[in-house]
């Protein structure tokens, strides 16, 4: 049936067998055989070449049995398109009405007819069949035009599709395809979702992303597995043979794209692991930091305490010498701790933010460091880590030249320059702007002659 | 002199008391944590209180916060805070706060008898006291250009002693110089580096160090 062409159910099929039995045998061979036109009275008629022998009864309970199972498949068709209608989901429905309509229309004429010849036992043409056939005609003639108007709606859809292959042709960048497919469809809130092995769900460019809820989802399938979930407007793609058109129009490039999300999915997740551990890195900087200050410097002090107070209550001055070169040391011993403590995280860092942690290193015991331009407020305490570290590392792994640190925020960029003799070793720095999807450049600078550079997205 | 000591280390709390005893010092009071030392303060209405910057729940500037609610609550009191920190910021935030009878110390300076009691006696007669590691820190920094290049040495010293919280008395007596020399030092370096002369003692000590961090080559 309509727009298949095949008959689905069993009833579909007993109703045009009987619609077929019905008017080729019942009505049609079957009386021929016992109808004599002569026997009829009508002797200028030609004879019946098939006539066997006259039996108007018979023609006439032949003629009867099937204008009655004429009324039976025509009313059993016009349930079952009818109950079909109904049935179909809203979008369907407007796919099939335009041939739908004019079908049960014209079946119900057809009843109509049936059931008037049926008093009469035969079929006839007095006033009210004429003006029935009239009526069926009307509706025939509408039935060709809605498989018309299907016709060109699938002109439409197969054109699509072609705008669809030029488009895809030529625009092969990353989600182009969803915006391929959203213009030659005509859906601008078209959008495409490709499932990972693992379950997840992710755009064009890798982002974990699902259907908002009320959009209707459609999966084109490939090999029996769903390569991408088309999300669009409901009705948009209910023609079931487009789905699968657009699935092998697209095959290529949406398998490139779906391949390239993963890549980039799986990118993210590096990223996104380097950058975990970075920060459990700084946490465990700055536990130590903390340990360090209330723990061994603590101590350290005490001792320091302990000394002074022996000092105090020792009597040789052997023993005072001894206990002051002790001291002496224990003192050394608490600003190499707390140089230490400060080398790994500075406490300026956590409580004040970048500003002053530069303004703390510049404040270091010889320290090279000048802080140029800062930022205003602040940024993510993580980006925050990675530009001090960039400063604080390359620092200490040049030349002990002045240098100036400069930071500015820009285009949601965090940008830290600072000039220096470049480190031989810098891989450590790249991994932890990495890790923030940030970039660390080296540029030729006029004056040290090297410019290292820091770029960190940030909020 | 009546004094409170307030650190939350038991061990370091008790050498601390100790020594001050040993230095004459009266320790009328101890607290292990910022609540104990304001009762403790508002009970034994010490001189000065010598108070760890950090101290329970967080550990971080407790210390920086008792101070300011010791000076909010009654102003006689002086607060020496000693740190683990040899950064300006934290002096700056002290100084900032209530500009007078307020110090910034090492922790690690602690055991040097001489240093902490001038340092107690200080804050006492209302001077502020800047521990000088930071100041000379401060004034070392390496600058290609700076204004502090048109300091004499003499006016770089006394610049680094007005830093450190010493008042024009103090300077006379550490430099050995009479006061009208100090004076004059003190203005020629005002209109050396641009300072307008701030009003006041105290409000001084900020103005230079505020200035110290500021200047960069």
């Amino acid at each position: 049936m309509y727009p298949g062409g095949q008959l689905r159910t069993q009833l579909e099929r007993v109703a045009v067998a009987i619609a077929y039995g019905g008017a080729v045998l019942g009505l049609g061979l079957l009386p021929a055989l016992f109808f004599r036109p002569a026997g009829q009275g009508c002797s200028r008629c030609p004879d019946n070449l098939v006539g066997i022998f006259n039996d108007p009864q018979a023609v006439q309970g032949l003629n009867r049995v099937g204008i009655q199972l004429g009324l039976v498949w025509a009313l059993l068709l016009v349930v079952l398109l009818g109950w079909r209608l109904v049935r179909s989901r809203a979008a369907t429905r407007r796919l099939i009405a335009p041939v739908a309509v004019p079908a049960i229309a014209y079946l119900s004429l057809v009843a109509w007819s049936f059931q008037h010849a049926l008093a009469r036992g035969f079929l006839s043409n007095d006033t009210l069949d004429r003006r029935l056939w009239l009526g069926q005609a009307a509706a025939l003639v509408a039935l060709a035009l809605g498989v018309c108007w299907e016709w060109v709606r699938g002109q439409r859809v197969r054109s699509a599709l072609a705008r669809l292959v030029v488009e895809l042709a030529s625009s092969p960048r990353p989600g182009g395809l969803a915006t391929a497919l959203s213009r030659s469809l005509g859906d601008s809130s078209l959008t495409l979702l490709y499932p990972l092995p693992d379950g997840r769900r992710v755009d064009g460019s890798g982002r974990p992303a699902e259907p908002e809820k009320g959009r209707a989802v459609t999966p084109l399938v490939r090999g029996g597995q769903p390569v991408a979930l088309l999300v669009h407007r409901h009705g948009l793609l209910d023609d079931p043979g487009l789905v699968d058109e657009i699935a092998t129009a697209a095959r290529l490039v949406l398998n490139n794209e779906r391949l390239q999300a993963e890549v980039r999915a799986r990118l993210e997740d590096l990223r996104a692991s380097r950058a975990r551990i970075v920060e459990r890195g700084d946490a465990e900087r700055r536990r130590l930091e903390r340990d360090l200050h209330d723990g061994a410097q603590q101590r350290v002090v005490s001792l320091a305490l302990s000394l002074r107070l022996a000092q105090l209550g020792a009597e040789a001055n052997t023993d005072v010498a001894v206990l002051e070169e002790a001291e002496a040391e224990v003192r050394q011993g608490l600003a190499e701790l707390r140089a230490l403590a400060h080398g790994l995280y500075p406490a300026a860092l956590v409580e004040e933010g970048l500003g002053a942690a530069f303004q703390a290193l510049a404040e270091q015991e010889s320290s090279p460091l000048s802080v140029g331009r800062l930022p205003q407020g602040h940024v993510e305490s993580r980006v925050e880590a990675a530009a001090y570290f960039v400063v604080a590392e390359t620092l200490k792994r040049s030349r002990p030249r002045r240098a100036t640190v400069n930071a500015a925020r820009a285009d949601g960029r965090l940008v830290v320059e600072i000039d220096r003799q470049l480190p031989e070793e810098l891989t450590d720095l790249e991994d932890r702007v990495g890790a923030l999807d940030g970039r660390l450049l080296v540029q030729a600078a006029p004056q040290s002659g090297t410019r290292i550079r820091a770029e960190l997205p940030c909020a | 002199m009546r004094v409170v000591v307030a650190d939350d280390e038991v061990l370091l709390r008790e050498g601390l008391a100790r020594l001050l005893i040993e230095a004459g010092f009266e320790v009328v009071g101890k607290a292990g944590d910022p609540d104990q030392l304001l009762a403790t303060i508002r009970h034994t209405r010490p001189e000065v209180a010598i108070v760890d910057i950090k101290m329970p729940p967080t550990h971080t500037d407790e210390g920086l916060v008792a101070a300011e609610e010791i000076r909010r609550r009654d102003p006689s009191v002086g607060v020496l805070v000693l740190s683990h920190y040899l950064e300006s910021r934290y002096a700056m935030r002290l100084l900032q706060q209530h500009p007078e009878r307020v110090g910034y110390l090492l922790k690690e300076r602690i055991s040097d008898i001489a240093v902490l009691t001038d340092a107690v006696r200080r804050v006492a007669e209302g001077e502020c006291v800047i521990d000088p590691t930071i100041v000379s820190r401060l004034m070392a920094r390496r600058r290609d250009t700076t204004p502090l290049d048109q300091l004499t040495d003499r006016e770089r010293d006394v610049l680094a002693l007005m830093a450190e919280g010493h008042s024009n008395q103090s300077i006379c007596n550490q430099l050995f110089l009479s006061p009208k020399t100090v004076e004059a030092h003190v203005s020629h370096i005002f209109s050396k580096l641009g300072l307008r002369d701030a009003s006041g003692y105290h409000r001084r000590v900020l103005a230079i160090l505020a200035f110290l961090r500021a200047i960069d080559g």
